[in-house]
């Protein structure tokens, strides 16, 4: 049965559970990271030497780390025509979703979550908070902009790329933050709270 | 034909102009991004809202995001060669360029942008010393991996090479920084030199 090691409260290991509940496979999952640990391990490091979670095993022994590219890996192995568009551009248009998330979303996401949910109150900087969250309201803009002429990230159908930033979006509107109201982001956000998967495995108290 | 926006000294353009090269897939290119500008005009943005370069256009089809554009060209030119078709290899090739964005660029960019965008009497020497040894650690993990195998995904090249043959050229480029012998990094990097698109589009001096 396919393993998957980390922490469910990880935005990277949602990535993965999400995406495994839509396409219906089993897995064990095993608690790794954060207050865990676990993740400095020789036998941890030697399957993924970064050190971060989350790790996948195969049956077969095969590793794989990177967050999302395990989402595509398991997309196109088991869901090819629905998670994983098979038209090229399609396809290409959810992976760019990807990539933004990865280096343009999640440093901005990262100083607003780490400072209000991991950072106790008398040792947070306000300064710093403020910075991100406007840096996060800019990148969530473009989102809103793009729903506005998409049903998703993709275009018409729920894919890979709607997954990292399902996740960004459910801390967006979750965080104790002032927000601006982006319509178009939050029909999208509601959709997303229709699917099982995202209620199981996203749609948690933040911690 | 192909449109790519985006100057050639940009390591997210050379990785869309490197991997045309490896396909012969013609192109035009157009300079944008730092003294060209381009990037914040209104006819750009309605493009590419996030701002940056490159930009692909192909019979009105726009894609940004490099390692996105990376793989939408190989899916569609280089099945077999580029892009792996066997789904682990894939994966695994594909692991490593997001690794490039999450890990390596992050450890990286400071001591690039210290030491060769920076005039001397303006370097932050702690902050590039910093990204040194960070950079060196990650170039480690690589390492470890091309200990096992020719090349960052197995016995050939793919576009998992491709966003980190590009840092790897920095890095042995900087002058006046201490570097860890890594022999199979750097026994992998000699390969990469041998080719004539690494040689056409990223040995070019850095600036």
């Amino acid at each position: 049965m396919l393993k998957i090691l980390g922490r469910k409260t990880s935005s990277n290991v949602q990535k993965v559970l999400w995406v495994a509940d839509e396409l219906g496979l089993e897995y064990e999952r095993s608690d790794i990271g954060g207050p865990f640990g676990g993740n400095d391990t020789p036998d941890y490091l030697k399957r993924n030497p970064n050190g971060k979670v989350p790790t996948i095993i195969e049956d077969d022994g095969w590793v794989l780390w990177e967050s999302n590219a395990i989402t595509r890996y398991l997309a196109a192995k088991h869901g090819n025509g629905t998670l994983y568009p098979t038209d090229l551009r399609v396809r290409a248009d959810a992976e760019r979703w990807m990539d933004w998330q990865t280096n343009t979303v999640s440093p901005q996401m990262v100083g607003v979550f780490r400072g209000l949910v991991r950072t106790p109150p008398e040792k947070r900087d306000p300064g710093a908070i403020a910075a991100a969250r406007d840096g996060l309201s800019k990148v969530m803009g473009i989102m809103d902009d793009h729903l506005s002429r998409n049903d998703y990230m993709a275009g018409k159908s729920f894919t890979v790329g709607d997954i990292p930033l399902g996740i960004a979006a459910w801390r967006w509107f979750r965080m104790p933050i002032e927000r601006e109201d982006y319509p178009h982001l939050k029909r999208w956000s509601d959709l997303l709270a229709k699917r099982k998967p995202y209620q199981t495995h996203v749609m948690q108290p933040l911690e | 034909m192909l449109k790519i926006i985006g100057r050639k000294t940009s390591s997210n353009v050379q990785k869309v102009l490197w991997a045309c090269g490896e396909m012969g897939v013609p192109y035009d290119r157009q300079d944008a991004g730092l003294q060209f500008g381009v990037v914040n005009t209104a006819d750009y943005i309605a493009m590419n809202p996030n701002k940056l370069v490159p930009t692909i256009i192909e019979d009105g089809f726009v894609l940004w995001e490099s390692n996105s554009i990376v793989r939408y060209l190989a899916m569609k030119h280089g099945v077999g060669t580029l892009c792996p078709t066997d789904l682990q290899l894939r994966a695994s090739a594909e692991r490593w360029m997001d690794w490039q964005l999450t890990t390596l660029l992050r450890a990286i960019s400071p001591m690039f942008h210290g030491l060769i965008r920076t005039p001397p009497e303006k370097r932050d020497a702690a902050a590039i010393a910093r990204s040194r040894d960070e950079a060196e650690e990650k170039f480690g993990i690589m390492d470890s991996y091309l200990a096992k195998t020719t090349y960052i995904a197995g016995n050939d090249f793919t576009f998992g090479d491709i966003p980190l043959g590009i840092h790897a050229y920095r890095w042995f480029t900087f002058e006046g920084i201490e570097r860890k012998d890594l022999k199979n990094l750097k026994r992998w990097y000699d390969l990469l030199c041998q080719r004539p698109a690494f040689r056409e589009h990223i040995m070019i001096g850095l600036s």
